[in-house]
C-alpha cells in the first residue's frame, strides 16, 4: 500500500516510462518545422554553399511539453486508480464474503456492493477462490467459486426488506471455516444490533480463530420510520437512527394510495437517536395518507405504510322519520351529513331498507347516529347494544319519536313528553346555551349567542346526571347527555338534529360537537374493534396485494410471500414481506417495524476482528481526465509548433487560433466523462407579434384582407367608423380595427371578423380554411358579405362572389343557416332592428338556425341559441355602408340612399358586435319581465 | 519577432493612398524647378528662364526696333516716351521633359515589419510625388513606356490611372523588372526607382541603350531593411520572390557576412553601371521617411542640370 490513495490497473504499463530518455532524444534531433521567409535579394546567396546545416535544438518547454504528454499517455494506459478499493485477502486463502441485505443497508447499497466486489476481485488477482453469502440466504451452503461468478451473483443481489436473523448463517460459515481453516471472511454489516448481532459476532470469533475476520461497517447510521398514530388533530411518526452521527434533520413525506404527495414534515434529532415528524393537516388529508416516507432516505425501513386502521372514523346515520324523504333538505339526516362529512366517512342506510340498523352495523360503521328514533327493538337492539359494548359509538337525537317512548340505550332516564318553551302556552322564552363545564368534552368550544332551543326532551332528575351532562342549557336542564358502556358509549342530544326544536343544528357549533364526539370515539374503541373484526373474520387470510422491496418502493410480491392472517399484528419478515394485504378496498398493511421499535447500533467490542469502515471515497478512474490532458497539451503543442514556424504571424491570425484554442479546449473538457451536462432541453421562443399581444389586451375588430384594394380600404374605413360609433353609443370601446390574413394570422384575439367576398381572389389555402374552421368552433363569429345583392335574384343563377363563397366554405363544418327570423336576439342585442341593412337593402342575411319556437310556451320576444352564430352571411355590403371619413363624411354612395339607411346600417353593425360579444344574454334580458312574474308566484 | 510577408496584388495595386501620399509628399517641398542645360534646340515652352530673349511670359528687355522687323513687335507704350522706337523682348523660355519608370514587379511587393511602407508603395509615392513637383515647377513628366510626357495639373492622378491601367493590363503576365530599352531623346531626363535586384551587367546594358541618344537619368535604389541587415537567425527557409526558388538556412545567422559582402557587391556594380552612362545613383530604404529621398533626388535633380551647365 503506497501513501498515496492511487493505485494502477495496468502496473506494467508503467514500463513505457522507460521510453521517455529516447523520446527526448529523437524530439531534441528533430526541430520543429522552420519558418519560410519570402526574400527578394535571395538570388545573391542562392549560389552559396550550404554551410552549418546543424538546424536549432528544440526549445527547451516544447520538449518538456512533449515529454509530459508521452509520459501522460504512459500513465494513462496504466490505468491509474485513485481511492482504489483495497482486498482484505491476501494469499490464496478463500474468501468468503457475507452481506448484510437487510434494508439498513439499501442506503449504502450500491457502495457495499463495490466493497464486495472489490474484494472479489482482490481475491481472483492473487488466485484465491471466492464465495458470497447474505444474512437473509439463512442456511444455504456458501460455494467456492471464481471471481467472475461471484461478481454475477454479487451483482444480483438486491436488500430484502425486512432485518434478517444471522444466526442462520451459522451453520455455512462454520462448513466454510472447517474445510478452510485459514480462510478469509469478510463481513460488511449494515452496522444494526438487530438480528442477533452480538450472538453472531461472537460465534463467528469462535469460529474463525485461525482465519481472518474483517468487518467493514457504514459510518452512517440508516434512518427508520415506525409507529405512526393519526392522532386528533395530528398525525405524528417515529424517525429512528442507531447512532448519533449521520444528518441530524430532514423531511418526512406522506404519499397518498396513487403516490401522490399530500404533505411533509421536518424532523431533527438533535442528541437523540429518536424523533418525531408531526403532519398537522386538515383530517381529510391525514386520512388519505398511505404511505410516510424519509426523503433521500432509499430503504424499505424508511417507509410506514398506513391503511384503515389509521383511517377516520365512518358514521352512519338513520333517521327514523319516513317521511322525511319528501323534502330531503329538511331531514335531520341532511343536517347530520352535511356536519359530518368534512372529518368522517358518512354512511345511510338505502331508504326503504327492512332493517337499516343491521345494514349500518354490517358495514362497520364506528359510530352510529340515530336522529329521532323512538325505539329500537328485537335484534337490532341487540346488536346495537353489544356495537356499543365493544367500543362503538350511539349517538341519538331526540324528537317526537323518542319523547313518546324510548327504548334504554339512552344515557339517562326520559320524561315522557318533554318540554316547549316560547310556545303559546309557555312563559319561557327559548332558552340560549350555557358555557361548557369544564368536565365536558365540549369544554373549550365556544358557545354562540345565536343558539336557542325551544324544545327538548326531558332528562329525569336522578343522582348522577350532572356527571353525565355533557352540555346543558341556561337554566341547567341537560342538553346533551353521555354514558360509557363497556368499551363504547352512548350520547344523547335532548334536540332534534334538525331545526324544528332549536336551531343548533345551524350553528357552527354543532359541527364542532359532533367533531369531538368522533375524536372520543375513536380514542375508546381502536384496539378494541380491531378484536371484533378479527374475532369476525378469524380464519380469513389475506394475500399480499403489493410489497417493498429493500429500497422501499412499492411492486409486486415476491413469489415467496405468504399470505397474513386477517389479525396479523407482527412485524415483516421473509414470509411476510412489507407491503399492502388484502382486497384493495381493504388494505392492511405490514410495515419493516414494529409500532414502538428502536433501532440499536451493533456492538463488536471486545471481538479480533479487523474492522474496516465503508469506503467513502469512491475509487476515481483517472484515465478520461489524463486523456483529456493529452488532447489539451497537444492542442497546446500543434499552437506552438504554428508558432514556432511563423504560422501565425498577424495578429488577427493569432487572435483566430486563440479562439479555436479555446473552442477546442472547451470541447475537450466537454467531452470529458464528468463536465457532461445534460443538454438544455432549447427553449422554443414564442414569437409574439406585437400585434398579437395589441390584440390580446384590447378587443378590436378585424377584416380579412382580400387582396382587393378597393374593397380592402371600404372594409378598413367601415370598421373604422363603426368602431368610432360603438365608442360612442356603447360601453365597448374597441381598438382600432386590423386586417388579418387567416393563412398567417392568429385568429383567436378577434371576435368578430368581417370578409368581404371577393369572387376574382384565388381561395386561400387549405391551412388558412382549417384555421377559420377552428375559429369559428372556437366560438368566434365571421361574417361573410357578398356584396352582391344588386346582381342577384332569387332563383337567378348563382353570383361568382356566392359560389366563392361556396367553394370556400365546402371545407368548413358550416351549421345549419335561415335567415335572421324577427324575433332572433342577433336583431335585439342593442337596437331593435328589422334586418341588416348595408350599402344595399335588398339582400338577405343568414345566421346560424336556432332552436325550434318551444311549441308550449307564450311567444317569446326574442330567442337566441346556446350560443353565438360563428358565421352570418349578408349581401348588402355593410361596410360600405358603415365607412365614413375623419370627419364622418359617408364615403360610398348608398342604394336607394338616405340619412336613414346609413343610420340602420350603423346600429346594425352595432348589433352584429354586441351579439358577438355578449352572446344570448339580451334574450334573458328580454324576459326579465316573465322571470320576475314567474318568480313572484 | 521579426516577420516580413509579399503583398497580395490587391494590396500592391496602385490606389488612392499613393495618389493621396504623393500630393501631401509634394505639396511639403518648395517648387521643384530643374534647370536645363540645353536650351537653344529646345522650342517647348517652360518656366526655366533662358537667360535670353525668346518666346516666354515674362519680360526680358526693351531694344530699340531695327529695320526689318515686324511692325506688330514694337511696344507702343514704351516707344511713346521718345521718339525711338521700342521692341518688348520677352524672355525665352522652355520646358524639360522627363519620364519616370516605377519598378512594380513582385520584389518590389515586400514588406517586412521593420519597415514603414513596402518597397512598391515607396516608390510609388517617391515616383508621382516628383511628377508633382515637376509638373508644378512647369516641367512635362511621363512614364517610360506607357504614357506621353504630359504637364497637366492633376499629373498625379493622370499617372495613377495610367498605372492602373497598366496593372489591368499586366494582371496575367506580372511588372516587368526593367523598363523598356527604347533610347530616349536627347535632353530628357529618366528617374528610375525600383530595388534593381537584376543582374548588373544585364542592367548596365539596359543602361546604355536608354542613354545612347544622350538622355541623363537618375536611379533611385529602394530596399527593406531587412534586406539591408539581414537579421535572420535560427533555422528558417527563404523564398525567392521572383523565381519561388526555396533556400534553407540551418542557421541563418551563418549567412549573414556572405550576403552583406554580396550586397554590397551588387550595389557596388549597379552604381558603377549607372556612372558609366551619366546616372545618378542613391538608395533609399523604406524605413526612412519619403521626405529625404524627394530631397535628395530634387537636389541631385539640379545639380545634374549643374553638372551639364558647367560641361
Amino acid at each position: 500500500m503506497s501513501f498515496l490513495p492511487l493505485a494502477f490497473s495496468a502496473p506494467l504499463a508503467l514500463i513505457g516510462l522507460a521510453l521517455l530518455p529516447v523520446i527526448y532524444y529523437l524530439l531534441r534531433i528533430t526541430p520543429p518545422r522552420p519558418r519560410q521567409i519570402p526574400f527578394p535579394p535571395l538570388k545573391l546567396i542562392l549560389d552559396i554553399e550550404p554551410k552549418d546545416e546543424t538546424p536549432a535544438r528544440t526549445p527547451w518547454w516544447l520538449l518538456a511539453l512533449r515529454l509530459a504528454i508521452a509520459a501522460l499517455i504512459v500513465l494513462a494506459m496504466a490505468g491509474p486508480i485513485w481511492n482504489p478499493q483495497h482486498g482484505g485477502a491476501d494469499g490464496k486463502e478463500p474468501l468468503l464474503v457475507l452481506l448484510d441485505d437487510s434494508w439498513a443497508a439499501a442506503p449504502t447499497w450500491e457502495q457495499r456492493l463495490k466493497v464486495a466486489l472489490a474484494q472479489v476481485d482482490d481475491a481472483a488477482r492473487q488466485g484465491a477462490p471466492t464465495a458470497v453469502v447474505t444474512a437473509s440466504e439463512g442456511a444455504r451452503e456458501a460455494v467456492l467459486s471464481d471471481a467472475s461468478h461471484t461478481a454475477q451473483k454479487l451483482r444480483a443481489l438486491k436488500p430484502v426488506p425486512f432485518l434478517p436473523d444471522r444466526m442462520n448463517l451459522v451453520a455455512p460459515i462454520e462448513h466454510f471455516f472447517t474445510e478452510h481453516p485459514r480462510g478469509h471472511l469478510t463481513w460488511i454489516s449494515d452496522g444494526l444490533a438487530s438480528g442477533q448481532t452480538r450472538p453472531f459476532a461472537e460465534k463467528l470469533a469462535e469460529l474463525a480463530k485461525n482465519g481472518e475476520v474483517e468487518i467493514v461497517n457504514g459510518e452512517r447510521s440508516p434512518l427508520a420510520l415506525a409507529g405512526a398514530a393519526n392522532e386528533a388533530s395530528v398525525l405524528n411518526v417515529n424517525v429512528l437512527r442507531a447512532t448519533n452521527d449521520g444528518p441530524q434533520q430532514g423531511r418526512v413525506r406522506a404519499l397518498d394510495l396513487k403516490g401522490v404527495q399530500i404533505g411533509d414534515a421536518p424532523f431533527a434529532f438533535g442528541n437523540a437517536t429518536e424523533t418525531q415528524a408531526r403532519f398537522d393537516l386538515p383530517i381529510e388529508l391525514r386520512n388519505d395518507i398511505a404511505r410516510l416516507e424519509i426523503a433521500g432516505e432509499r430503504s424499505a425501513g424508511a417507509v410506514t405504510l398506513l391503511d384503515e386502521r389509521w383511517k377516520r372514523r365512518r358514521v352512519g346515520i338513520v333517521s327514523g322519520a319516513t317521511a322525511d324523504v319528501a323534502q330531503p333538505l329538511l331531514a335531520p339526516s341532511y343536517y347530520l351529513q352535511r356536519a359530518l362529512q368534512p372529518f368522517a366517512d358518512v354512511r345511510e342506510a338505502r331508504p326503504g331498507i327492512a332493517d337499516p340498523i343491521g345494514a349500518l352495523l354490517d358495514d362497520n360503521v364506528n359510530v352510529m347516529v340515530l336522529a329521532d328514533v323512538g325505539v329500537v327493538a328485537g335484534l337490532a337492539h341487540d346488536r346495537l347494544q353489544s356495537f356499543i359494548e365493544d367500543g362503538g359509538a350511539l349517538v341519538r337525537f331526540a324528537g317526537t319519536r323518542l319523547a313518546g317512548s324510548s327504548d334504554d340505550l339512552v344515557p339517562v332516564a326520559l320524561r315522557r313528553g318533554g318540554r316547549t318553551l316560547g310556545g303559546s302556552l309557555s312563559w319561557d322564552t327559548p332558552k340560549k346555551l350555557a358555557p361548557f363545564d369544564r368536565t365536558s368534552p365540549f369544554f373549550g368550544l365556544a358557545v354562540p349567542d345565536e343558539v336557542t332551543v325551544s324544545r327538548q326532551v326531558l332528562a329525569e332528575p336522578e343522582a348522577g346526571l350532572p356527571a353525565r351532562t355533557w352540555a346543558a342549557l341556561a337554566d341547567g336542564t341537560p342538553l346533551v347527555t353521555a354514558e360509557r358502556q363497556g368499551k363504547g358509549m352512548l350520547v344523547l342530544f335532548h334536540v332534534t338534529a334538525d331545526t324544528t326544536w332549536s336551531n343548533l343544528p345551524l350553528s357552527g357549533l354543532f359541527v364542532d360537537m359532533l367533531r369531538k364526539i368522533l375524536a372520543i370515539s375513536a380514542d375508546t374503541g381502536k384496539t378494541d374493534e380491531d378484536a371484533t373484526s378479527a374475532a369476525k373474520q378469524q380464519a380469513a387470510t389475506l394475500a399480499p396485494l403489493s410489497t417493498l422491496d429493500g429500497f422501499g418502493a412499492l411492486g409486486p410480491p415476491p413469489s415467496t410471500a405468504k399470505p397474513i392472517p386477517a389479525n396479523f399484528t407482527d412485524v415483516a419478515g421473509a414470509d411476510h414481506p412489507p407491503g399492502f394485504y388484502g382486497p384493495p378496498d381493504a388494505l392492511v398493511a405490514v410495515n419493516p417495524l414494529a409500532l414502538d421499535a428502536k433501532l440499536q447500533a451493533a456492538d463488536f467490542s471486545g471481538l479480533n476482528f479487523r474492522r474496516e469502515p465503508l469506503n467513502a471515497g469512491e475509487p476515481i478512474d483517472l484515465r478520461p481526465w489524463l486523456i483529456a490532458a493529452v488532447i489539451a497539451l497537444l492542442i497546446v503543442d500543434a499552437l506552438a509548433s504554428l508558432f514556432l514556424s511563423g504560422g501565425v504571424p498577424l495578429r488577427r491570425q493569432r487572435r483566430a487560433a486563440i479562439a479555436g484554442l479555446v473552442a477546442l479546449f472547451a470541447f475537450g473538457t466537454a467531452t470529458m466523462p464528468s463536465f457532461v451536462v445534460p443538454a438544455r432541453a432549447e427553449e422554443r421562443a414564442q414569437q409574439i407579434s406585437p400585434r398579437d399581444l395589441e390584440s390580446a389586451l384590447t378587443t378590436r375588430l378585424a377584416y380579412v384582407v382580400t387582396g382587393d384594394a378597393q374593397a380592402d380600404e371600404a372594409s378598413r374605413a367601415g370598421l373604422t367608423s363603426l368602431t368610432r360609433a360603438l365608442a360612442a353609443r356603447t360601453s365597448l370601446t374597441p381598438g382600432d380595427p386590423v386586417g388579418v390574413d387567416p393563412a398567417r394570422d392568429e385568429l383567436v384575439f378577434y371576435p368578430l371578423i368581417y370578409w368581404p367576398v371577393v369572387a376574382g381572389k384565388p381561395l386561400p389555402p387549405q391551412n388558412a380554411i382549417n384555421k377559420i374552421a377552428t375559429f369559428m368552433k372556437q366560438g368566434g363569429t365571421i361574417i361573410f358579405d357578398t356584396r352582391d345583392a344588386l346582381a342577384s335574384r332569387p332563383g337567378g343563377p348563382m353570383t361568382p362572389e356566392a359560389r366563392w363563397l361556396r367553394d370556400l366554405l365546402a371545407g368548413v363544418d358550416v351549421p345549419e343557416l335561415e335567415p335572421v327570423p324577427h324575433d332572433h336576439v342577433i336583431t335585439k342585442t342593442f337596437y331593435l332592428l328589422d334586418g341588416f341593412i348595408g350599402r344595399t337593402t335588398i339582400g338577405q342575411t343568414w345566421i346560424e338556425a336556432l332552436p325550434p319556437e318551444p311549441s308550449d310556451g307564450t311567444p317569446r320576444p326574442a330567442r337566441a341559441g346556446d350560443s353565438v352564430s360563428p358565421i352570418v352571411i349578408t349581401s348588402n355590403d355593410l361596410a360600405a355602408a358603415w365607412a365614413a371619413d375623419r370627419n364622418g363624411e359617408p364615403l360610398y354612395p348608398l342604394v336607394p340612399g338616405g340619412t336613414r339607411q346609413r343610420e340602420l346600417a350603423i346600429r346594425g353593425g352595432i348589433n352584429l358586435a354586441i351579439y358577438t360579444l355578449t352572446g344570448n344574454y339580451k334574450s334573458d334580458v328580454v324576459h326579465v319581465r316573465d322571470l320576475l312574474d314567474r318568480l313572484g308566484h | 519577432m521579426l516577420t516580413a510577408r509579399v503583398l497580395t496584388r490587391s494590396e500592391s495595386a496602385t490606389a488612392p493612398r499613393h495618389q493621396e501620399g504623393a500630393l501631401a509628399l509634394a505639396r511639403r517641398l518648395p517648387s521643384l524647378v530643374a534647370s536645363a542645360k540645353e536650351l537653344a534646340a529646345s522650342v517647348m515652352h517652360g518656366v526655366h528662364g533662358r537667360r535670353r530673349a525668346g518666346t516666354g511670359e515674362n519680360f526680358w528687355q526693351f531694344r530699340p526696333f531695327t529695320f526689318g522687323e515686324s511692325v506688330q513687335r514694337i511696344d507702343w507704350r514704351r516707344s511713346a516716351r521718345d521718339d525711338r522706337l521700342y521692341v518688348r523682348e520677352r524672355e525665352w523660355e522652355a520646358a524639360h521633359t522627363i519620364f519616370l519608370w516605377m519598378d512594380l514587379s513582385p520584389s518590389m511587393a515586400f514588406l517586412s515589419s521593420m519597415a514603414r511602407q513596402s518597397k512598391a508603395d515607396r516608390a510609388l509615392v517617391l515616383g508621382l510625388a516628383t511628377a508633382d513637383l515637376l509638373v508644378r515647377g512647369g516641367e512635362r513628366v511621363g512614364l517610360l513606356g506607357m504614357t506621353r510626357a504630359i504637364a497637366a495639373r492633376n499629373i498625379v492622378e493622370r499617372l495613377a490611372e495610367a498605372l492602373v491601367v497598366e496593372d489591368l493590363r499586366m494582371s496575367s503576365a506580372g511588372h516587368p523588372d526593367f523598363p523598356s530599352d527604347e533610347p530616349l531623346p536627347q535632353r530628357t531626363q529618366v528617374i528610375l526607382i525600383s530595388d534593381f535586384l537584376v543582374a548588373p551587367d544585364a542592367l548596365a546594358t539596359r543602361l546604355r541603350c536608354i542613354a545612347s541618344n544622350g538622355a541623363r537619368g537618375h536611379l533611385v535604389m529602394i530596399a527593406d531593411p531587412v534586406e539591408e541587415t539581414f537579421p535572420f537567425e535560427g533555422h528558417t527557409e527563404f523564398l525567392d520572390v521572383d523565381s519561388g526558388a526555396l533556400f534553407r538556412a540551418g542557421r541563418a545567422e551563418a549567412y549573414r557576412p556572405d550576403y552583406v559582402a554580396r550586397l554590397a557587391r551588387h550595389r557596388e556594380r549597379v552604381r558603377n553601371a549607372a556612372r558609366e552612362v551619366g546616372f545618378s545613383f542613391a538608395l533609399h530604404r523604406t524605413d526612412a521617411p519619403p521626405a529625404t529621398a524627394l530631397l535628395a533626388l530634387r537636389g541631385r535633380l539640379e545639380a545634374n542640370v549643374d553638372i551639364g551647365a558647367v560641361a
